[in-house]
């Protein structure tokens, strides 16, 4: 893929050459099921184990016992909030936030059709939490607290290890689940240390470089939580299906190799702050969502007033730079992000917004390159928008009406 | 998601935003005819101006010579833009043969778009038609003797049913008769009413009753609607929850905060709960010291536990 700039790392990464090349055997001649009797197959169930220590190890768990393989962060998600209904099924109040991705959110949704009460915390313009709401919502007959700790969109972070210490503290009870794909690999999460009172977490293998369709759900020794897949002994009978061992072995290697390069957070937020200062100052009337909130150190959700978000997608891509965008045009839904809209993003720049998300593989030539193409395009698409003054480089207040924003 | 735009409509977006000469973005100066559709809410909105060569003796041989608009939105909206100027001044239409010309035959010139941005196209004819309307007003054209019936007049006042993009009853009305729109999809693709929030869909003069209304029921009635768990009113006891938590904020009052003040910190009570359970944060110097839970522990929890509770649990928040 000579000649991308691959920038969209929060909707999914490069697959690692050493991911890949772990894989290769397992979809070759290590074909064997690993419940079966014979020793070739005893050598595939020794990769499994393997690849779960490496897991296990990522994020602070339990090897054996605490961590189980899944289709993804989506079954994960599903698995924990209906898992855990299906345990406790007298208690009926669930709590989330207004900004999770729609593997919590949509699942929340259909369990309050179904009869439970959901209570859904906003969060202010930065995407922040506010910790008494929080303690508002916790009730007596609440089932489960599920908060995700990076938001895929803003990269806000949510004092997760916090608010999960305050539930249990109010009433040990209380499940706390946490959706942390984005955050594995990106940030220590440690499962034993300051996370210790989360009891079920999910993540994903393709975003910390290794392959789709894998993820794990995290969930601490004696959680009650039903299985959401039945009809195999797998997994300790927890998720029925014979494993899938090729990318069970890959998200092993995936998860090695993210521990070994967690220390380049660092490097990777210096690329990011680079490109947010360039902008902000070559672009006049572009905010960062979600400045001034603790952030994941790769992302960058930048708004534009007055132009469109799929627009300005197109004309990075055609620059070959991938890029993605909160824009209703860029979804099959005609509303723009609700993370977005939680925030209380002006409607002016509500369409306008652009995710640069980045990896450890993001170059500083990369990053130059954006800043020299990013504006121009910004400046050309303004040309166009019968919201935007080019002589004044400012929005056209008379166009948009008394409701406009002001300067930030 | 990328879109599968056909080959033209990435052209004429391409070339629109990088200015080449034969496109349309601009806006003419005191224009013959001004007209705009969508706003910036609904995420996409066009601006329509054109130019006629006047005919001296009867305006409406007025013949459309220059074209020109400004958009903001998707590649689809901006492309569908730079067809309708296009279409226009290659037609060497007058206002109102310009009239005839249909989101259709910009979606026809585009070779095509996904269903759901049909809506970029319809934006395309509503402005034009709100330009000749403007036109004829500067003109002193009465397009009703011309048999053009005018719709952008009453719809502007008519009721809101799509409070998202503000979408009015009588547009709708003509929109799923001119477009024959069947369904609520069908609907939200091509005027994106319903697109959001939904909640217009099976309401009482919703989305749903306008096409029984336009069409005759469909079979079955309407699907019931998602009701969502609402929080409803906690059970405690308020007598003795009044009585505890005036207790509490006694004995915070008087015998925890003037401690802390003392050190230059304050505590700051965040909630009380059944139990009972004092949430609550250190402020002031106290706030960021290491010792600042085992103070909450040690010193508050004690003191609420001898005076109000003795099953009073701090928790730190």
């Amino acid at each position: 893929m000579g000649g991308i700039i691959y920038l969209d790392n929060n909707a999914t990464t490069a697959v690692a050459p050493e991911v890949a090349e772990a894989m290769a055997p397992y979809l070759g001649e290590r074909y064997f099921n690993p419940s079966s009797m014979y020793a070739p197959a005893g050598a595939v169930a020794g990769a499994v184990k393997e690849a779960r220590a490496a897991v296990a190890a990522l994020i602070g768990a339990d090897a054996e016992g605490e961590i189980f393989f899944t289709s993804g962060a989506t079954e994960s998600n599903n698995w924990a909030i209906q898992g855990a209904a299906r345990a406790r099924p007298e208690r009926r109040r669930l709590i989330t936030t207004s900004v999770e991705h729609p593997a919590v959110r949509e699942v929340m949704r259909e369990m309050a059709r179904l009869g439970w009460t959901v209570d859904e915390l906003p969060v202010d313009r930065a995407g922040r939490l506010d910790v008494a709401a929080f303690v508002r919502a916790l009730r007596p007959d609440t089932l489960l607290v599920s908060i995700m700790h990076a938001n895929n969109e803003t990269g806000v972070l949510f004092p997760v290890a916090e608010l999960a210490r305050i539930a249990k503290e109010t009433d040990p009870g209380i499940l706390v689940h946490t959706d942390a794909t984005q955050s594995v690999g990106k940030l220590p999460v440690d499962l034993a240390g300051e996370f210790r009172h989360v009891d079920l977490l999910s993540c994903s293998g393709h975003k910390l470089h290794g392959p789709k369709g894998i993820g794990a759900l995290f969930i601490r020794r004696g959680t009650p939580l039903r299985p959401l897949l039945l009809g195999g002994h797998q997994e300790r009978g927890r998720r029925g299906g014979t494993e899938n061992v090729p990318h069970i072995v890959g998200l092993g290697a995936a998860a090695r190799l993210a521990a070994a390069h967690l220390g380049e957070a660092a490097q990777i937020a210096a690329r990011r702050d680079r490109l947010e200062k360039a902008v902000l100052e070559r672009i006049p009337w572009v905010e960062v969502n979600g400045a001034g909130a603790e952030r994941l150190p790769n992302t960058l959700n930048l708004a534009c007033h007055c132009i469109e978000g799929e627009s300005i997608l197109a004309q990075l891509d055609a620059q070959g730079i991938c890029a993605s965008s909160g824009s209703a045009c860029t979804s099959g839904s005609l509303d723009p992000s609700h993370v977005l809209k939680a925030m209380h993003v002006p409607f002016t720049a509500l369409h306008g917004s652009v995710r640069f998300s980045l990896s450890r593989l993001t170059t500083d030539a990369e990053i130059g390159r954006v800043i020299d193409v990013f504006p121009r395009i910004v400046e050309a698409l303004r040309r166009l928008s019968p919201y935007w003054d080019v002589a004044a480089a400012t929005p056209r207040f008379d166009a948009i009406g008394a409701d406009g924003p002001t300067p930030a | 998601m990328a879109w599968a735009y056909s080959e033209k409509t990435k052209q004429l977006f391409m070339d629109a935003v990088h200015g080449k000469p034969g496109t349309h973005l601009g806006e003419i100066e005191n224009p013959d005819g001004l007209g705009e559709h969508g706003s910036l809410v609904c995420g996409d909105a066009l601006r329509f101006t054109f130019r006629v060569r006047r005919d001296e003796d009867d305006p409406r041989r007025d013949v459309i010579t220059e074209a020109r608009y400004l958009t903001f939105g998707c590649t689809s909206a901006i492309a569908a833009s730079e067809a309708l100027c296009t279409i226009i001044e290659e037609g060497g239409f007058t206002p109102i043969q310009a009239l005839k010309i249909r989101n259709e035959d910009i979606v026809e010139f585009l070779e095509g778009l996904p269903s759901q941005k049909i809506h970029c196209s319809v934006m395309g004819a509503e402005a034009l038609e709100a330009a000749v309307f403007n036109w004829a007003q500067r003109r002193g054209v009465d397009l009703e003797r011309e048999g053009v019936t005018l719709h952008a007049k009453d719809e502007d006042e008519g009721r809101i049913v799509c409070q998202c993009f503000s979408v009015s009853e009588p547009y709708l009305r003509r929109k799923i008769r001119e477009l024959n729109l069947r369904t609520i999809p069908e609907i939200t693709a091509a005027v994106k009413a319903g697109g959001a929030c939904q909640s217009c869909h099976h309401a009482p003069g919703g989305l749903q009753d306008l096409l029984d209304e336009t069409w005759g029921p469909a079979d079955g009635g309407p699907a019931a609607g998602a009701g969502e768990g609402t929080a409803e009113a906690g059970a405690e006891e308020p007598l003795s929850m009044f009585q505890l938590i005036k207790r509490i904020e006694g004995v915070v009052e008087r015998e925890v905060r003037p401690q802390l003040q003392a050190d230059g910190g304050d505590l700051e009570v965040v909630d009380i709960k059944e139990g009972p359970i004092v949430y609550c944060r250190l402020v002031g110097a106290c706030a960021g010291c290491p010792g600042a839970s085992t103070t909450l522990k040690l010193m508050v929890e004690q003191v609420l536990k001898d005076r109000v509770h003795e099953r009073t649990r701090v928790i730190a928040v």
